[in-house]
Parts: structure tokens; sequence; C-alpha cells
């Protein structure tokens, strides 16, 4: 509708667009326009992908029709569907990847590292190591039922006659049919004749992921198997794909900013995790069965697993059908707050799996949280509880939400007006949490961190934070403090080793600076009653300062 | 009405028996697979006088291919190894100069379990238009089944008891209620019953029941197959009561239950009541989630603005009349209308 401003429309709309991101279960839409000069985003609102395009329309018209000319009111829905979208979407379904190599930890993790970064599923991993017959392992192959089919093995100077087995194992499933897929060979550069020999013409040679003993580059595996998912199952495009914009997204704002930039984004179905160094190199893994609704959280022990992190006293029955009615309807809100707590809790559970496969998370400046389960958590401090309790970023972190889930539908724009677009409106997209400061190393009972806090007019705040103690202090968005932490003896925020003394600036939000010296992994009670007396105690330290409202640009 | 098309699917090496066009019955056999069984290795280095890392190199067939016992496997000049065994080559080993052949077993049917009319045939599925109704749960387990539908419970939140389960119900797929305990679950397999049709049931006593599954399955013995579908969610769940009514007029009449596919259909049936989101006001509808998950009512009103739930999360929320007569704000994403079919 460029061009088209309406007369006596409070938001001038001639220059404005649609950012829209298609969730499995929730599409979110935020109405970006040139507002007095300056993109804004002007609303946001999110229906249930089911309700479809209209229903969400209406919702978005909602939200602006306090803002409009009364007499705009009712032609509101027609003027935002004319509007010019940017839209990406859950893919329609995962591309699935049989992974066959010869060692789990090796080769395997390499490989299902690089095809998880890609968007990939596997359904089904086979490796030498894996203690199956034969048999089993020829049995499991034949009813993955996969798209394509990835084999990896032996360093790039050395010829595995395993891996040959495994090939010839592969070949035997696929029972010499071409339809079952393309064959990638992603091992020994040496051996790629004698696989070829075994699969045939359809085997396609790619980069080792561990090419030697050292390690390797995923990247160029990791940009052919994207290739390779656009080519069969999304041939409309993989930058339009929500998990892959998500990623590009969160290399701008890197670039953009400066920081060092995570961004995680919980979903229904998928969850995307993303790490930027400042100049947009990003790396990343996406979970295909990784999000809310995702029938990995049904399995024997998640329940369990996830009652025992939870500060109210539900129990392991309620949380397991809880799960499972959130996997068969995940576009279903919690009604309850035990159910909003079992929600949480698996959110936080895959959080923490995600940090663990980093290998911790250190190094960080800013953390971006997003998905329903995060951005549209009922409170800013049950967020910023969400990133902290599962994710532990090592340091002094700013924290943020993408509320309006912009950055997924920005990040499918092409590579020349990325930049641009994001931006123009990256203030309104990031919701400020504020800084979090968490350590490891703590002793029970001693002093973690000696903590100054000085704010221009407000003097200086000395405060000292206990091992297990969680602190917040009040520091509204926009405004900066300058801090400066006295480390206790053995306790370290990621740095130099013997560093006692760190300063730091650090910006405020919608909870304020987060003093945490919970150690990395959370110190918790053995005793169930002892361990829900901490978390609530935790939570209430959060919640404490503010009634919890969210801070949206002024 | 159109016919619901069900997609049974073949797994590699299976070879189909009927033709586009037939009609199958519910226990026709539509194709025939020998599955591969624990590999035999053939010592080959030796007899080809080669190192065990060049034997793979000397096969004369391919990986996946189908051998018949006394097929020649590999060639060395004048020498060769020959397979003892029908079955498929799953290659050579380079580390003991061994060939792998898994021979095949005996021959097993592939049923359909449903009756209709062969629509499609090709190597990965055959494709049946089921004249019927279909219904799509939420969960579920076991093979594909098929018998009588019959109703063992007299209300839609009634729980499925134990000792509603008797020897007239074997070979039937059972509607039973809100909820059913493992115990009843494995009674009614022991008794024969071919599947269960349930509204809700606890997690735990699914699970509970699958692993005495699994239990009796590694033991042996364990005969027939069995299938279960839940309608509703997971928890004490009772049925829509226009659903249940459908299900009364339905039963007598053969049913086909796909559990791990979630499916269900009921052959010759009139279409069950559809369900679609986003109800209006004067809707009939069911609430999904906790406190009024399986509750149905009337939506009298919708409010406006975005409303928080007791959860504190704002949502489009609808004040529904429940059929107990108490009204009720339930966010409206949580809610499915339900109607008759046009």
């Amino acid at each position: 509708m460029t061009g088209a401003t309406p007369e006596g429309v409070g938001i001038p709309i001639a220059d404005a667009s649609l950012l829209v991101d298609v969730g499995s279960a929730w599409t979110k839409a935020a109405l970006v326009a040139r507002i007095r000069g300056r993109w804004r985003i002007a609303a946001q609102a999110s229906v249930p992908t089911a309700w479809g395009d209209r229903a969400m329309l209406d919702a978005l018209a909602a939200t602006l029709e306090e803002a409009v000319d009364r007499r705009l009111a009712d032609s509101l829905r027609m003027l935002l569907s004319r509007l010019p979208r940017i839209a990406c979407g859950t893919p329609s379904r995962p591309g699935r990847l049989v992974l066959a190599a010869v060692s789990r930890d090796v080769s395997g993790a390499a490989a299902r590292r690089a095809a998880e970064a890609a968007g990939w599923l596997v359904v089904q991993e086979v490796t030498v190591d894996d203690g199956r017959s034969l048999l089993e392992r020829l049995a499991a192959l034949q009813r993955a039922g996969a798209d394509a089919w990835l084999l990896a093995g032996g360093f790039d100077d050395a010829v595995s006659e395993q891996a040959l087995e495994l090939a010839s194992l592969v070949a035997a499933a696929r029972h010499g049919e071409p339809e079952a897929g393309p064959v990638l060979w992603a091992g020994s550069e040496r051996m790629g004749d004698a696989v070829a020999a075994l699969i045939g013409p359809e085997l396609v040679v790619v980069p080792n992921p561990r090419a030697t003993e050292q390690g390797g580059d995923a990247e160029p595996l990791r940009r052919h198997l994207e290739d390779l998912l656009q080519m069969l199952v999304e041939p409309g495009g993989v930058r339009r794909l929500a998990p892959i914009a998500f990623r590009r997204g969160i290399a701008e704002v890197a670039r953009l900013t400066g920081l060092r930039t995570a961004g995680v984004d919980i979903g229904a179905q998928y969850a995307t995790w993303v790490r930027s160094e400042a100049d947009g190199t990003a790396t990343g893994r996406i979970y295909a069965a990784g999000g809310t609704g995702s029938p990995l959280l049904t399995v024997s022990g998640v329940a369990s697993r996830i009652a025992r992190g939870l500060d109210l006293a539900i129990d392991e029955l309620a949380v397991a059908d809880a799960l499972q009615n959130q996997r068969a309807r995940p576009a279903a809100l919690p009604q309850t707050k035990d159910e909003l707590a079992v929600a949480q809790g698996a959110a936080r559970l895959r959080l923490e799996q995600i940090a663990a496969d980093e290998g911790g998370l250190g190094g960080l400046d800013l953390v971006i949280g997003t998905g329903r389960v995060i951005a549209a958590a009922p409170t800013p401090w049950q967020a910023a509880g969400l990133l902290l309790d599962g994710l532990r970023p090592l340091g002094v972190t700013q924290l943020a939400v993408d509320a309006a889930g912009a950055l997924a539908p920005l990040g499918s724009l092409p590579d020349d007006e990325i930049a641009e677009g994001l931006a123009s409106v990256i203030g309104d997209a990031l919701v400020p949490l504020g800084t979090a400061v968490v350590c490891r190393g703590v002793r029970a009972g001693a002093v973690a961190m000696r903590v100054r806090i000085r704010r221009a007019g407000w003097g200086e705040q000395r405060l000292e934070v206990r091992a297990g103690q969680l602190v917040v202090e009040p520091l509204p968005r926009g405004s900066h403090a300058d801090v400066e932490i006295e480390l206790g003896n053995g306790v370290s925020l990621g740095g130099p080793r013997r560093t006692t003394r760190v300063t730091s600036q650090v910006s405020g939000g919608s909870v304020g600076i987060v003093l945490d010296a919970r150690d990395v992994p959370l110190g918790l009670p053995r005793r169930l009653d002892d361990r829900r007396a901490v978390l609530a105690a935790w939570r209430d330290a959060l919640a404490e300062e503010r009634s919890g409202s969210w801070e949206l640009a002024g | 009405m159109s016919p619901a098309v069900h997609r049974v699917p073949l797994p590699p090496g299976s070879e189909p028996t009927v033709d586009v066009g037939a009609e199958v019955s519910a226990d026709a056999v539509l194709a025939v697979r020998r599955t591969a069984q624990h590999p035999v290795a053939i010592p080959a280095a030796a007899r080809l006088r080669r190192r065990a890392s060049d034997v793979a190199g000397h096969a004369t067939v391919d990986p996946g291919a189908r051998v018949a016992a006394g097929d020649v496997l590999a060639r060395a000049g004048r020498r060769e190894v020959r397979s003892p065994v029908t079955g498929i080559f799953l290659g050579g080993s380079r580390i003991d100069g061994t060939l792998l052949v898994a021979p095949l077993g005996e021959e097993e049917p592939i049923v359909g379990h449903v009756a209709g009319r062969v629509r499609s045939v090709d190597r990965h599925g055959i494709s049946v238009e089921v004249p019927g109704a279909l219904l799509t749960g939420i969960a579920g387990s076991g093979e594909a089944v098929h018998g009588e539908l019959v109703l063992a419970v007299h209300e839609p939140a009634e729980e499925l008891r134990a000792a509603a389960i008797d020897v007239a119900k074997a070979g039937r797929i059972v509607v039973g209620g809100s909820r059913a305990s493992a115990e009843t679950l494995t009674r009614a397999r022991a008794m024969g019953v071919a599947g269960i049709v349930l509204g809700g049931v606890l997690d735990k006593e699914l699970r509970d029941f699958e692993s005495i599954q699994r239990r009796r399955r590694e033991l042996g013995g364990m005969t027939g197959a069995f299938s279960l579908i839940l309608l509703e969610g997971f928890g004490k769940v009772g049925f829509d009561p226009s659903l249940f009514d459908w299900f009364r007029r339905q039963a007598g009449r053969m049913a086909s239950l796909v559990g791990a596919d979630r499916l269900l259909y009921v052959h010759d049936a009139d279409p069950p009541p559809e369900r679609h989101p986003l109800p209006m006001v004067g809707d009939r509808a069911i609430a999904h989630r906790r406190p009024f998950q399986g509750q149905s009512g009337t939506v009298v009103a919708m409010l406006d603005g975005l409303h928080a739930a007791p959860s504190g999360i704002p949502a489009r929320t609808a004040l529904v009349r429940f059929d107990d007569g108490h009204l009720a704000p339930v966010p409206l994403a949580n809610l499915e209308a339900v109607s008759e079919p046009a």
C-alpha cells in the first residue's frame, strides 16, 4: 500500500510492511511503519496458525484500532492485507536424514552437528560402535524412510575398512534403489571412489567435517546439506525457513551491534540455537524435533526430570499428561499456573540441553530469546529466569527477547537488504530484560561477588552476593550503570584465570541487573522439599523488584 | 461422501499381490514379504587366494542384491565363492575376508486391515479407498487391526473398567470412555480384544501397559495384534457427547484401527461430528486444556481485548456455558468448535 497514506490515519502507513512468521502452532505478525521519519514496530499480534490469515489480520487490526482514525477502523484489516509482507515460516516438514558413521563420538558427532545446523532431522543413526548387531543395523537402516543418507568416517589421509563395510550395509539397505534418496559421502577424501563403487552413481562426495584427528571444519558440509534440503524438501528456498532466517537475523544483529550475540528460538516444533561473533560469523544448531511440542519431551524419564526442577508441587503424572497434551495440541495455551510451570520447565530443559551441546556458554555479550514460551512469557522476569536457568551464560551478558518475533522475518530478507531492514527496527524488535552477571566456582556460605554499582545521579551502591544467591537490582530500559565486581576466592566469570576484579558497563531493561551466584550448572539441593524451597526463593528474588510488566519501546 | 484413502506402507522387498481397482476385504493379503535373517558369513579370502582386504573388490554382485543359493558371489580368476543360501548380499568384510549374506525368512503376508477398493499400487505402498468415516486421534499405539465396533461404557465421561471387558469383546474394537487403567488394557489384550478407542488415558497407564507388552514380547508367547487410539486428551478426559452419540449409532459396524498412525476408520458410517478451530458465539465447543479439558459447552460471548488466564498469559478469551451449567472464561486457542456434519 505504498503511496496510499489515508488522510487522518494516526499512524502514517504510506511506508509500511508486515513481518510475518508462520509457525507450526502460532503465527506472529508485526506491523512495521515509518512514523515521524523513523521506522517503528507499530503493532504486533499472534494467533494460532490454524485460525488462518484473516484472524491474524483481525488481531493486528484490533491492536491498532485505538491509534487510528475511527473512520478507518472498519477498513483496517483490508488495509493491512494489502501491505507488502516479509515472511518466513516453519518448514512444512523436516528433511529426514539417515546418518551412518564409523564412530559415534568423532565422525558421527561432527556429521550430526553439521546436519542439525542445516535443519535436517536425523531419523536414524548407525555407527560401528553402537553396540548393535549387523542385522539390527540393517533393519534400522531399512525402516528409516529418509530423504537422504549421510555417510561419514575416516580422516582425509586414511582408508577406513569399517567405513567401507558401513557403506556396503547402506547399499544393502537401499536395495540399489536410486529413489531411496541421494547418498552423501562426508568421510576420508581418499575413499570417495571406493564408496562410489559400492553405492553407485547417486553418491555425492562432500567435504569431510572431521578431516584430521585434531578436528575439522563442518561449515562446508553444513552449506552443502542446506542446499540439499532446499532441493529435496523446500524448493521455495531455505532463506524463508524460520530457523535459517533466524540464524541470519542473529548474525546481522551481532554485526550491527558489534556484540558477540547468541539467539535461541524455542518454537512448538523446532528449537534453533545461533551463536555469532561480532563480525557476523555465525554457527548454530537447528533441532528439528526440539520444540515444546516435541515427542522427545514425552519419552520416559523426562517428566520426572521436569517435575524435579519445578518450584511448584506438581506430581510427575500430571507433568507427563501436560507434556503429552502440549505435544498433541501445541497451539493451546497453558491456562493454569501448573500447566505454565510445566511448559516453562520443558523449555528450560531444552535450553539446558542446548547449553550442554555447546559445552557451556561463556564469552557472550548478548543473549536473545524468542519463541512463544520465552518471548510471550506472562512477565519479563519469567523470560529472564528461563534464559538464565536454562543457558547459564557465564560472565556479564545482556538479556533480551524478540517479543514481536521480528528477527526471523527480517533475517529472510535478501543479503543486500538484511542490514538495512534490521538496523531500522532493531530498537523496537529487541525488548531488553537487563544484564546478568553469572559466576561459577562458588563455595557454600562464602561471598561469591562484591559488587559496586554506579549510576549517574544515583551515587554508588554496594552489594554482597553469597553462593547460591540471586540478587536483582532495578535498572530501567535505556539506563546504563558502571559495575565493578570483586570475585570471591575461586570464583570466575569465565575470564582469564586469577582475574579477581571485573568492571563493565551494563544496560537496563524490564528486569534490571541480575547478580547470579547460583553456580554453573545450577547448584540445587537433592531433597525435593529443599529443592522446591530454593527454586521458589530464586523465583521470588526475580519477581520481587517489579510487578512484572513488559517495558516496550516508548 | 468421498471415501477416505488409507495407505498401507510396504517395507523394502515386499511384493504386492493386488491390482488397482481390486475390491479387498479387511483381512485380505495385499502383499507378501520375506524378511532378512541373521547374516551368514562366508569365508572367501582363502578360497579366492586373495588377501582379506581385497575380497570385497572381487564381489560379482552389488550390496543389497538378492541372491539365490548357488549364485556366484565373488570370483578371482577361475576361483569362485557361491552363496549357500537364498538371501540378500550385504557385502564383504575387508577385515576378515568374509562375504555376508542375510538369508530370507518365511514369506509373511501384509494384511491391509481396511476394506475397500485399491486405488494405487507402488513399491512403497498400496492405497485403498475406504467407504466410511475417518477419525484422527491425538495419540495411539499398536499395529493395524480390524473388528466390529462395540461400546463398553454408557456415558462419555465413564471410565472403562476391567470388568467391562469380557470374552464377547474378543476380536472387536471397543469404545471406552474417559480413562482406562493399565490393568484394563492388559486384560483387554489378554481377552483377545482387537483394539480400544478412548477419550482420555493417563500417560502413566499407557506407559505401564506398553512396558508390560514389551516384556511379554521379550518373553515370547504373545499372540494377536492389539491397537489403541486416544481421541481427546491425556488425563481423565471424556468424549464430547455428540461424538459419543455418533459412536453409539455406529455400534456393530466394521472398523479398522491403526494405532501407530492414530487412524480409526469406521466402514459405511455416517460422517462424524466436525471439529474446527476458532469457534464463534453460539457454537458448541470443546475445551482442550485444564481445568476444563474434555468439557463441552456453548460459546455465549467473546470478551473484548486480551484477558489474562490464571497462568498470566494474555489471550483472546471466550465465555463458555459448559454442559454442567457453569460459566467460565476460556482462551479461544483452547477451544475447538463441534458441529454436526453439513
